[in-house]
């Protein structure tokens, strides 16, 4: 299903004759495909969280649990509606661009890792594993999203280093290691509702009549 | 006396004392709040609850401080009236959405205070809508079944517009008096049609939403509907056009028995008997041949019927074998096929060849007449005659003469049949009659009366053979011929070809059917 919707993604990128409606439709169509696809990421991210609590956590005092840190706490995000529709299109894509690209390792590590654990079933190994990969597609997928976006002219050019997107990251490499596996998960899982929903908020800013 | 009283008295304000004593011993600091909570409707705002402790005796205040992750600075609760007693409410300018916060609610009294930490992680966590509102149920009675068709709309403040809020939405229904109810996932439309009910039987329905990865909401409102009954209906209703649509039934097949015969009469027609025009089933029982013939041909002048008849009696057989002619036994056995050589064919007679054209009304005559020798066959007893095959005589010519519209004139006056000769072959029900090399020319098949005329392709023909050309109708490996119908029904709409020049000329092999009819008007027609 992952390869399946990509692909149909990367398909639904060609518009015969540069028709704006079209054009529009094939970005809506992306767009579409791309929240889908957080959608289910994050619902993954939710699925393994909520395991490893049963497994993990002795005491589930709602309110009294030890502060994290993320190690994507650097990343300034907007933390409301408001902020999220007030920033500009570019910074909200780069924003996105910048939490998808800083998981890749954290979650690639974590799913070795719960390979070797023997206490996890299958299923939440094969969950684990999806979790990664589709970090990494998703972040291909925003990219042509922002290409044909660019190509619209919907945002301008300014993001230039969108080739790589590990530049921008680059100190931030170490920084998850210090976390746990359960920090990771709770980390991840609301990073994975942040990209999610500053999706929508971006397709619902650049093309409204679509479905919003 | 006096010391009594003073004892007493004393005792009294002691007793005072202390008791004031004990009154003002029991205020305390407060204690610090228990049991902290939070909700945010929309994922814009929230509010959080605590539950006070003992407050000492005294009036206690409680103050909440809160910090954000990232943010140093301590800041106090925005609003603790809109959300009711012991709350703090966060309107969209304080709330963050992914932050972290960190509350401290504070009890002081004139004696102290209590304070407690709790900690949001992510609002996200506290987020539970209200329930749908706007719950309709309509039944639908439309074909094939009753369905329901519910609808509701999204809780007021949730902004699903702007792609903030993703609505899922869960329905469950069920009977009136069952205990289960059937749950539906819905999605993020806002209505359902629900199949699985039966008429006549009360259901109830209720819907909840969630935000994102949010809490439920409660269930919303519950709501009634009916099937109605109308099933019972439709089946009385067909259960009356049954009934009604018996009887016009029931009485058709009355009538149709009261009137069998006529109906045998007009399903099942007696097939009619041949009919001559002019000819008269009784007459041929009246058994005078006079009759018949006047019927059939007017009174016209025609020999005597005894010399035909004779002839008939005598000219019969048919062969060009000698001995043929010698053997004597033609009396009839039994009704047989009898041989007719086609009136066309020149019997012995002179006929001589006319002109191209054909005039009609010898033609016509020539019915006549060939319908009078009908008419005098049928009067006589049929002859046996004895079904001989006999070999071609290649090669042998006939001296047929033309036949000319005036053969059959001719024949009336030499009505005899004398020269057998020039059949070449009896098989069966059928007479192979060969044909000369001259032969009449411009004999319109057409015009012939009887319904024998020439085809004009030769696919049919089987075999050629001298002079001789063997007509087929289909692929019949047997004689020449088949039976007359399908001459008939084959030739009918041939034209005949009228080639002068003679290679080839063409038999007619004709059948006399049992009843009588003699096949006249052979049409030779030379190629």
């Amino acid at each position: 299903a992952l390869c399946s919707r990509l692909s149909s993604m990367r398909a639904a990128s060609s518009c015969t004759n540069g028709q704006t409606g079209c054009h529009f439709l094939s970005l809506a169509n992306l767009f579409d495909r791309v929240i889908q696809h957080s959608a289910r990421m994050h619902g993954i991210s939710n699925d393994l969280h909520s395991e490893f609590e049963l497994y993990f956590l002795p005491s589930k005092n709602q309110i009294g649990r030890v502060s994290r840190n993320c190690h994507t706490s650097t990343i300034l995000t907007p933390n409301g509606k408001e902020n999220a529709q007030r920033i500009a299109r570019e910074e909200l894509t780069e924003v996105i661009l910048k939490l998808l690209v800083a998981w890749r390792e954290p979650l690639w590590h974590f799913h070795q890792n719960m390979a070797q654990h023997r206490e996890f079933n299958n299923f939440s190994s094969n969950k684990s594993l999806e979790m990664s990969e589709m970090v990494h597609e998703l972040r291909r997928g925003v990219q042509k999203v922002v290409e044909k976006m660019q190509m619209l002219g919907v945002i301008n050019s300014s993001l230039g280093n969108l080739g790589s997107p590990e530049a921008l990251l680059a100190s931030d490499r170490a920084e998850w290691r210090l976390m746990n596996d359960y920090d990771l998960l709770y980390c991840f899982r609301r990073d994975s509702n942040k990209i999610q929903n500053y999706l929508k908020i971006l397709k619902c800013r650049i093309i409204p009549e679509h479905g919003c | 006396m006096y010391n009594a009283r003073m004892r007493t008295h004393l005792g009294l304000v002691i007793l005072c004392v202390l008791s004031a004593a004990r009154v003002c011993s029991s205020t305390s600091a407060p204690e610090s709040p228990r049991k902290f909570d939070c909700r945010s409707r929309e994922k814009e705002t929230f509010s959080c609850w605590w539950e006070p402790g003992s407050d000492g005796g005294l009036p206690t205040e409680y103050r909440l401080f809160y910090t954000q992750e990232r943010l140093r600075e301590v800041r106090e609760c925005p609003d603790y009236v809109s959300a009711g007693a012991n709350s703090c409410f966060f309107d969209k300018k304080h709330t963050s959405i992914w932050a972290e916060y960190t509350m401290t609610v504070v009890a002081t009294n004139a004696l102290g205070n209590a304070s407690e930490e709790f900690r949001i992680t992510d609002v996200m966590e506290y987020v539970k809508p209200d329930p749908p509102v706007n719950v309709t149920v309509v039944v639908n009675s439309s074909a094939p079944s009753p369905f329901l068709e519910i609808r509701w709309k999204s809780p007021p403040d949730v902004d699903v517009r702007t792609g903030w809020v993703t609505l899922k939405y869960e329905l469950r229904v069920k009977q009136n008096d069952s205990k289960e109810w059937k749950t539906v996932d819905i999605g993020s439309e806002t209505f359902f049609n629900f199949y699985n009910v039966y008429p006549g039987l009360l259901y109830m329905a209720q819907v909840r939403c969630k935000l994102d990865h949010g809490k439920w909401s409660e269930w919303s409102n519950t709501i009634f509907a009916e099937i109605p009954k109308n099933h019972q209906v439709e089946k009385y209703f067909w259960i009356f056009v049954f009934v009604f649509s018996l009887i016009p039934l029931l009485m058709g097949i009355y009538i149709l028995l009261l009137k069998r015969n006529v109906v045998k009469q007009c399903l099942l027609p007696p097939v009619p008997g041949p009919k001559i025009k002019g000819l008269n089933a009784h007459l041929l029982k009246s058994g005078r041949s006079e009759d018949v013939v006047n019927a059939l041909m007017g009174n016209q002048n025609f020999p005597p019927v005894a010399a035909w008849t004779e002839q008939v009696e005598d000219f019969l057989l048919v062969s060009d074998s000698d001995e043929w002619l010698l053997t004597d036994s033609f009396a009839s056995e039994k009704k047989k096929d009898i041989f007719i050589i086609p009136a066309g064919l020149h019997l012995g007679l002179e006929i001589q060849c006319r002109d191209l054209s054909v005039d009609l009304n010898t033609w016509e005559k020539t019915d006549d007449s060939k319908e009078e020798a009908k008419s005098n066959f049928l009067n006589t007893e049929p002859i046996n005659l004895p079904v001989e095959k006999h070999e071609f005589l290649n090669g042998e010519e006939m001296s047929i003469q033309p036949l000319a519209n005036t053969s059959y004139v001719d024949i009336q006056q030499h009505p005899t049949l004398t020269d057998y000769s020039r059949v070449k072959e009896v098989n069966d029900n059928t007479i192979l009659i060969l044909n000369e090399e001259e032969i009449p020319h411009g004999l319109d098949a057409e015009e012939v009366k009887s319904e024998v005329s020439v085809p004009d392709d030769y696919s049919r023909v089987k075999e050629v053979n001298s002079d001789v050309v063997f007509l087929e109708k289909g692929d019949s490996t047997d004689g020449c011929c088949k039976k007359k119908e399908d001459h008939y029904t084959d030739w009918t709409n041939q034209k005949p070809i009228m080639p002068l020049e003679s290679e080839l000329s063409k038999g007619f092999c004709l059948k006399m059917i049992a009843s009588g009819y003699v096949d006249s008007g052979p049409a030779f027609s030379v190629k």
